[in-house]
């Protein structure tokens, strides 16, 4: 086997040609005979009897690549390619789970080298490389990144908007406004009203998303004012068990990173949650990364306060209405931190 | 000393003590991550609560209310901000300080 094998992982982007390209003319300078492994991990299921789609469109695409290859390599008779469809035999749904299939091809091949094309990304929305690339590195494997170039590209920033969200914007700018200038004087209304305009105008395909529902905002709002109190009192609660750490002689501090998945599964909530496990002290959000969280805890307290779930719980109270709050909590959910691993081991060497 | 003017001297002194909590934490506490949650929680309350304190004195007014304003704005954008700045800190691959390094485990 070879050290200049390359495994590379394809999917239908608009780098892989040149990403292609990248991986030939590398096998080609290489010496010795390498082997190009080009993979497509299928997301579906296809041994339930009918070839899936994805299957298809997974061979016809690995075909490509062979021609792309030979079309590059001319006569150039060093380099061998393979080509293969896996994971057809399970759902790959997360990062871990198209590494597991990258791992285990390249152990089966003995290939130590994965080039990725940098717009990998056959989950869609979600971005898969950096995670997988930890996956992979963590199984041994080297990975890089085909250094081809690629088209900028950004999210929408902006979305489909209709006259509601822009009703919605224009009446809370205007409201700010005459609130802040805390009179109702002609001049005010005016000016209000054209900059409320200008506003609303510039920013309301951004500012807002989704359909707005004003019975559910309603209600949201209304649940919101019941979370502020309840929050208030915890940032009060948790700031004067922080002075008392911050100003104890010994300073009683065992920092830490928790990750856990919170149970929110939306921007706002998600935000929401992150902000408030930042203003509970104590406890700092570090990254959020879809749902799952990176948390930097100052004491075992605010761990444990954090994992209790009480503030995930009542931001899903404002979000979702009554019946999310009875959802399992992180800690019952399997969230763990390094102080409750010990105990349990602490308490299996008993 | 009407009931109003203890509310306010209660809450401004309340509001100096987690001011000089934070302070005293950015000095005493070890890494970028610990400093991060003195300076910017008990700092959003000592802040929220001098705020309080100016609501209060202007009682039922608009100041009050634009006081009440500063407060919620400051409560979303200081944890955004302390969020922010854990986050380079994370990227540049800082590693958290932990109890072990001192060897007492």
């Amino acid at each position: 086997m070879a050290a200049d094998d390359l495994l590379v992982p394809v999917d239908d982007s608009v780098t892989l040609r040149k990403t292609v390209a990248y991986v030939a003319e590398r096998a080609a300078d290489a010496d010795g005979r390498p082997t190009l492994h080009f993979v497509y991990p299928v997301s579906e299921r296809v041994d339930t009897g009918d070839e899936g789609s994805e299957a298809a469109s997974a061979a016809d695409l690995l075909e490509r690549v062979e021609v792309w290859v030979e079309e590059d390599l001319g006569d150039d008779d060093s380099v061998a390619v393979e080509t293969a469809v896996v994971g057809q035999t399970e759902y790959l749904f997360n990062p871990g789970d198209y590494a597991d299939v990258l791992v285990e091809y390249a152990r089966r091949n003995g290939v130590e080298t994965v080039v990725v094309d940098p717009e990998y990304n056959p989950l869609g929305m979600a971005p898969l490389l950096p995670p997988l690339e930890r996956e992979l590195e963590s199984a041994g494997l080297t990975v890089e990144l085909a250094p081809v170039e690629r088209p900028t590209r950004r999210g929408p920033l902006t979305r489909t908007a209709g006259v509601g969200q822009f009703v919605v914007l224009f009446c809370s700018t205007y409201a700010f406004y005459l609130l802040v200038s805390g009179t109702l004087s002609p001049f005010d209304l005016a000016t209000g009203a054209v900059t409320a305009t200008v506003v609303s105008a510039i920013l309301w395909r951004i500012a807002t998303r989704g359909e707005v529902e004003l019975g559910k905002l309603g209600g949201r709002l209304a649940r919101f004012a019941l979370y502020v109190p309840y929050l208030l009192w915890e940032i009060v609660k948790a700031n004067i068990d922080i002075a008392r750490v911050v100003l104890h002689p010994d300073l009683p501090i065992d920092p830490q990173l928790v990750e856990f998945d919170a149970a929110v599964w939306s921007e706002l909530p998600a935000t929401t949650l992150a902000n408030s496990i930042t203003l509970t002290p104590g406890t700092l959000t570090v990254d959020v990364t879809q749902r799952h969280f990176t948390v930097h805890s100052l004491t075992p307290g605010a761990r444990e306060d954090l994992l209790a779930g009480g503030l995930e719980r009542a931001v899903r109270f404002v979000f979702y209405g009554r019946r999310a709050m009875r959802l399992a909590t992180p800690a019952e959910r399997g969230a763990r931190t390094d102080d409750a691993d010990a105990a349990d081991e602490a308490g299996e060497n008993e | 000393m009407t009931p109003r003017e203890l509310a306010v001297l209660a809450l401004v002194a309340g509001g100096a003590f987690f001011a000089f909590v934070a302070a005293v934490g950015l000095l005493r506490l070890p890494d970028v991550y610990t400093r991060t949650h003195g300076a910017s929680k008990s700092d959003t309350l000592g802040a929220g609560l001098a705020l309080a304190a100016v609501a209060v004195t202007f009682g039922f007014d608009l100041s009050s209310v634009k006081a009440a304003l500063l407060v919620l704005f400051m409560f979303i954008t200081n944890p955004t901000a302390a969020h922010a700045i854990t986050r380079a800190a994370a990227d540049q691959g800082i590693e958290p300080w932990t109890t072990d390094e001192e060897g007492e485990e």
